[in-house]
């Protein structure tokens, strides 16, 4: 794994905050009130291609960059993309029992990185079970995630020069 | 005896990074987004809002095609709620003399000043929120342009939120959808007053703890002052609710604004709350605006 990888993992998780505070959200791209959460799905597919303690780099900084363009409190998607990451890192060896257990993996992950952040929120002061939808906040964005990553396993694969899966954790 | 198995490197790292976020987290909260958060935000945001403003140009035909595509599909459902609108709208019309004349005489009852008379900068908002639970907007205008945070935001249609960060170009406006927002609201036909909190993705909830009359589908709520400025209108009330002694009165309030369809708004740089002095700095006039605090 050489530094080129790390820094090409960093800059597709910064092109996907961009792409994500520009096309998709409110008054964006928003279909039935949610949008996919593009960082999370980057974090999590970069995760099955570094190395352990980059791909939790990678994470952490990625987590904290969304911290300080969005509206929470710096850390809250820091401790989620980590946590996402983490369990990527150790259940990253099933990635070859088919198409359908990767699904199920990636919606799964999605669907924990966003009530992880709901649930910090919440022990931060912030009341993101006070919207009657929050439940609709972490599945539609989970599932969309499954689309996005659909085309965006390629273009991370192409990015870590065609590796295949890391296997150690 | 009982042996110990060593955390490998990757959960020392893992566990490590967690400590810092909590950490950070907890700095955080305890300054108030003050402090070293608000620097890091603002380091940041420096370097994001070029890129963000830049790929907001090349998006914009992309989201507007798509919300081309998604109107074609709804046109017919569109078609049918305006019809509806209108008629509700013909029946509010004889009304508006009434509520105009009350208005005006609430307005001078509270000593509210009409925003119309605020002084105001216009707005493009050039980035939302990056999480599904952000109810947030990037607008092009800071401290050089007279914005500071307190700021009331609106557009055509009524309040779309409040400054609570800004910098030197850029500056975030808080929903009155965020969870975290309490507006100060007044019923326009009732007079009572109340509080319409955010509930995300969900209508405003009015509350209203010492009510009398009840509130009705269609009454116009509007700010009452204090963090917001006056006369403002908030949305409508979407459920009837009746008054009863000894319980807050709690209703949906529609807002006004539709969210999903907000690019430009206004920045009322006239009007700040009373909880916050203006800078030093911005005591000046502004060179592209009006002076914001007329009378300093």
């Amino acid at each position: 794994m050489s530094g080129k990888h790390i820094i090409y993992a960093l800059l597709l998780s910064i092109a996907g905050l961009v792409i994500q505070s520009t096309l998709f959200g409110e008054s964006r791209i928003n279909p039935f009130g949610a949008a996919p959460n593009l960082v999370l799905v980057l974090v999590v597919i970069c995760a099955a291609y570094l190395e352990a303690e980059p791909a939790l780099l990678v994470a952490f900084t990625s987590g904290l960059l969304m911290d300080l363009l969005g509206g929470s409190t710096i850390g809250l998607w820091a401790i989620a993309l980590v946590v996402a990451a983490y369990v990527t890192l150790r259940v990253r060896d099933r990635i070859d029992d088919g198409v359908v257990v990767v699904a199920a993996g990636l919606l799964a992950l999605s669907v924990l990185g966003h009530a992880i952040f709901a649930i910090a929120s919440t022990l931060f002061g912030e009341q993101v079970f006070a919207d009657p939808g929050w439940y609709r906040q972490i599945v539609l964005p989970s599932l969309y995630n499954l689309v996005v990553a659909a085309i965006l396993i390629p273009l991370v694969s192409r990015a870590m020069g065609g590796r295949q899966v890391r296997r150690m954790v | 005896m009982q042996s110990f198995r060593r955390f490998d490197r990757s959960t020392s790292l893992f566990i490590g990074l967690l400590i810092v976020s909590f950490l950070t987290a907890t700095i955080d909260v305890r300054s108030q987004g003050a402090g070293i958060g608000d620097t890091l935000r603002d380091g940041t945001q420096s370097l994001f809002s070029p890129l963000q403003e830049a790929a907001s140009v090349i998006t914009r035909p992309v989201v507007g095609f798509v919300d081309g595509i998604s109107n074609i599909a709804g046109l017919r459902d569109e078609n049918e709620r305006l019809r509806d609108r209108n008629k509700e709208l013909e029946a509010q019309a004889q009304n508006v003399a009434g509520l105009q004349n009350r208005l005006e005489e609430l307005e001078r009852i509270n000593n509210l000043d009409p925003p119309g008379d605020v002084l105001d900068v216009t707005a493009h908002i050039f980035s939302v929120g990056v999480s599904p639970f952000d109810h947030i907007r990037w607008i092009n205008r800071g401290t050089e342009d007279g914005v500071v945070v307190g700021h009331t935001v609106v557009d055509e249609d009524g309040l779309v939120g409040r400054v609570d960060y800004v910098d030197e170009t850029t500056a975030r406006v808080r929903l009155i959808t965020d969870t975290r927002n309490g507006v100060g609201v007044r019923d326009l036909d009732t007079n009572e007053t109340g509080v319409a909190e955010g509930q995300g993705s969900a209508p405003l909830r009015l509350r209203m703890f010492n009510a009398v009359e009840p509130i009705e589908k269609g009454h116009l709520i509007v700010t009452e002052g204090g963090r917001y400025a006056p006369g403002i209108v908030v949305g409508s009330v979407a459920t009837t609710a009746e008054a009863e002694a000894g319980f807050s009165l709690i209703a949906e309030v529609t807002p006004a604004v539709d969210f999903s369809r907000i690019d430009f708004v206004k920045v009322l740089v006239g009007w700040l709350p009373s909880e916050f002095t203006a800078p030093d700095d911005l005591s000046e006039p502004i060179p592209d605006a009006p002076d914001p605090f007329p009378g300093s």
